[in-house]
């Protein structure tokens, strides 16, 4: 049989968590409420996690409906490993300002790259179109 | 009023038309309508007659209309028509879409989920809140006496509301919650209130309150909750503060109603944050839903930590089942019907092969006896049977030609393109060299095809029927025929003097690979004749692999090769390898075929490997046909020679010297040299 969205909500007391990974590279967690045909997603409770290296970060957002075409995957949390992990959580100032300057080292590089290619002769054609994070 | 009216008009002349179709685009009416008696036009017969039927309709049905009803024209009458001059006629209804060769339309699109199941009629008020503009209306008219959070859809319902639009006094019974009746419908105590009061409260909830059903006020006379207590009870823990100008109720005949016992309230959560209306259908879903366990219960059991309180399990999470376990289902069905393949081997290869490499795995765990096998959870996918689907395009009768309509079945070409190649003669030499390297890359792939296929024979033999083998066998030797013909460049009749063609393959890291799959599935003399050609232009393919590094993925198979060589081949080998003898312009020192050969991993290794099967064959063939081999003896002499001259550092790493070399050297050097040798060999 199948696996259908919900159907451990049905049987377990209590209701699972899931992960969802959105194209633009944002982690939503929150309780599956709604699944259409096209993957749109109703989330309760919903948290934005933000990782960045080890740690990670949690912000609340409450009722998302997430338009089928900008999920990659969903999945069901597991949450006795979810307790048991190597990840640590900080606050929400804490991992925004480190996604800020991981985002930032970033863009360095890759200035340095397309500087080094451009002296080349090579020209790399540039990923606004793709989906890059 | 207009369907009796048309009806008086021409009686019993359209009784097909009395139909329920779909409304029809509404034509203006003709003012020859007005007139009783007479002819009519048949035209507007259909327009009026499907409004009328429109009229008729529930007010959320809406049948999913098949095509064929909506397109095609309805029949005028028989008798009209042959008097009526034809070209009175107006055109027949065009269909909105083209029905021809295209999917079936429908009034309800395809992707629509489930209804909802008919709700009992005094619910309708909250599923089909009244239309906006209405609403908008009254609530201009008049201040909402009972708080901002509210909507006015509840507030209708509120009893003795001032909203509901008639001029009653407030002397009349209270309106009643829609709960409130359906508490009305379960209880059935006599009650004190006179029929009078009902009959005008009957009136009342008219027609602002179409959908509610007169006869739940009049007929029951059940516990009647007093107002206050009603909303209390309905709103939760936490009510509303009654704004000040809450209308006392009426002392007559509602004073009997404070000596009633309200009913034993359901268990609800806090949910007053929210909006009535979903609070509303919170409630209406927690009730289906229980309704759902309770025919489930015996199925479910106890499952793990399955607590029997359903309740309770809404009070930890009142939003659990907002979902359906139909709806559920509905989604997965389309989800698996998007899995269906006529031929998983050909969709989902990959799934599939990967699948089965894991039931080997386990297979073979449970051989050795150990554990329990874990459970692999597969997905199931649906099957579906091959059908061949033939599509044949429309034809009318009596009609000349074809239609020429493009569908997602039948897709046209809409542009004829031709290739045409400008045979120049002052083509430069870059574009032949750019057209010959795309000619390769042609060749590689069409090779790679047949490659394909041929792996996949051994599948298909296992599926297929006794009768169906030898036919397959057949093909794929002839496929195996191809492959090789266009390795090496299809030269007929002649023998195959150039390499140039398997050259150009072995050029390009693709063409690489396709030789090292390839090379299993060729006779002996094919595999040795590639192997030929490699050791002999060995240098010029290590120059062209620099970039690449490809060439060691071909050791594997050419080792499987040298097992089935003879010692004759093995020694012309070893001579294309090494470029030994050699002719006597080249200058004794420079042995530039061979350093190349043995500066490279693959060059060296596969020097060894020949080297090393040569051995193998010496030292199993007892006869002394080898020791008398000349060529042979003196070849060794001449490698040792050269690898003793190569100083270690220049040499490569190889991938795995075989042990049998040693034994090799020591047959055709002196101790001293052998322990160079073997410094090297490290």
């Amino acid at each position: 049989r199948f696996f259908s969205p919900g159907s451990a909500a049905l049987n377990c007391s209590q209701t699972p968590k899931h992960l969802v990974l959105l194209r633009d590279g944002r982690t939503l967690i929150g309780f599956l409420r709604s699944i259409d045909q096209f993957a749109n997603l109703v989330l309760h409770q919903t948290v934005e996690r933000i990782h960045v290296g080890k740690k990670y970060g949690d912000i609340p957002r409450g009722i998302f409906v997430v338009r089928g075409e900008n999920v990659v995957l969903l999945g069901e949390i597991d949450l006795e490993k979810e307790s048991d992990t190597p990840l640590q959580q900080v606050s929400i100032e804490e991992i925004l300002e480190e996604q800020r300057l991981e985002l930032q080292a970033k863009q360095e590089s890759e200035k340095l790259k397309v500087q080094a290619l451009k002296e080349r002769g090579l020209s790399v054609p540039r990923a606004d179109t793709l989906d890059e994070y | 009023m207009l369907a009796v009216a048309w009806g008086s008009l021409t009686p019993g002349k359209h009784p097909g038309t009395w139909r329920s179709s779909a409304p029809h685009r509404a034509s203006p009416v003709p003012k020859s309508l007005c007139r009783c008696g007479g002819d009519l036009p048949p035209r507007s017969a259909p327009g009026l007659l499907s409004l009328g039927g429109f009229l008729r309709f529930p007010s959320q049905e809406m049948p999913s209309v098949s095509v064929l009803d909506y397109a095609l024209p309805q029949r005028p009458p028989q008798a009209r028509e042959e008097e009526r001059d034809l070209s009175e006629r107006a055109l027949p209804r065009r269909s909105s879409s083209p029905v021809i060769g295209s999917p079936p339309v429908r009034a309800v699109p395809i992707g629509t989920p489930p209804k909802q199941a008919a709700v009992p009629s005094f619910n309708q008020q909250i599923l089909c809140p009244k239309p906006v503009h209405i609403r908008a209306s009254m609530q201009q008219r008049y201040p909402a006496p009972y708080g901002e959070r509210m909507s006015p859809n509840q507030l209708c319902n509120v009893p003795n509301s001032s909203l509901l639009g008639h001029p009653f006094p407030h002397s009349v019974s209270p309106v009643l919650t829609h709960l409130q009746r359906a508490q009305l419908l379960g209880g059935a105590q006599a009650g004190r209130m006179s029929p009078s009061q009902f009959a005008r409260v009957s009136g009342l909830v008219g027609s602002p309150l179409p959908s509610v059903n007169p006869k739940l006020l009049q007929g029951r006379v059940g516990q009647m909750m007093s107002p206050a207590g009603g909303f209390r009870a309905f709103f939760g823990a936490a009510p509303a503060p009654p704004p000040p100008s809450q209308p006392q109720p009426p002392p007559g005949p509602a004073s009997h109603l404070q000596g009633l016992r309200p009913q034993p309230q359901m268990f609800r959560p806090d949910t007053t944050h929210l909006h009535p209306q979903h609070r509303r259908l919170l409630h209406q879903r927690q009730q289906q839903n229980r309704n759902q366990h309770r025919s489930l219960n015996g199925s479910v059991g106890d499952r793990g930590g399955h607590r029997g309180s359903h309740q309770e399990q809404a009070r930890k999470d009142p939003y659990a089942n907002l979902m359906l376990q139909r709806e559920k289902d509905w989604v997965s069905k389309i989800q698996m019907m998007q899995l269906q393949s006529t031929d998983p081997y050909l969709d989902d290869y990959y799934y599939q092969n990967y699948f089965q490499k894991l039931e080997k795995l386990a297979a073979a765990e449970e051989v050795h006896g150990d554990g329990p096998k874990k459970e692999r959870t597969k997905l199931i996918t649906p099957q579906v049977a091959k059908l061949e689907h033939a599509y044949k395009p429309v034809q009318f009768e009596g009609s000349l030609g074809k239609l020429t309509v493009s569908s997602v079945n039948n897709p046209r070409k809409m542009i004829d393109a031709v290739v045409t190649s400008r045979g120049e003669d002052d083509e430069t030499k870059e574009k032949q060299v750019r057209d010959k390297r795309r000619q390769t890359l042609v060749t590689i792939e069409k090779t790679y095809s047949l490659l394909l296929d041929v792996e996949d024979y051994e599948r298909r033999y296992l599926l297929s029927l006794e009768g169906e083998r030898p036919a397959l066998m057949g093909e794929r030797k002839q496929k195996i025929c191809d492959m090789y013909d266009n390795l090496r460049g299809k030269a007929p009749g002649q023998e195959r003097p150039s390499d140039d063609h398997f050259m150009q393959i072995m050029c390009i890291r693709k063409g690489k690979r396709l030789v090292a799959r390839i090379l299993p599935f060729l006779s002996p003399e094919q595999a040795a004749d590639v192997l030929m050609a490699t050791a002999r232009n060995l240098p010029f393919l290590i120059k062209k692999d620099a970039q690449d590094e490809v060439l060691p993925c071909l050791l594997r198979p050419f080792s499987h090769v040298l097992y089935h060589l003879p010692l004759g081949t093995v020694t012309s080998l070893v001579q294309q390898l090494t470029n030994l003898p050699q002719s006597a312009t080249a200058p004794a020192p420079t042995n530039l075929h061979l350093a190349a050969v043995l500066q490279n991993k693959f060059g060296l290794s596969l020097l060894y490997l020949v080297l090393s099967r040569g051995e193998e064959l010496q030292s199993s063939d007892t006869s002394t046909e080898l020791m008398q081999d000349n060529q042979w003896t003196e070849l060794m002499l001449l490698a040792t020679r050269e690898l003793l001259r190569i100083p270690a550092a220049a040499l490569a790493k190889p991938v795995s010297p075989p042990s049998n070399l040693l034994a090799l050297f020591s047959r055709y050097v002196d101790q001293q040299k052998l322990n160079l040798l073997e410094t090297k060999l490290q």
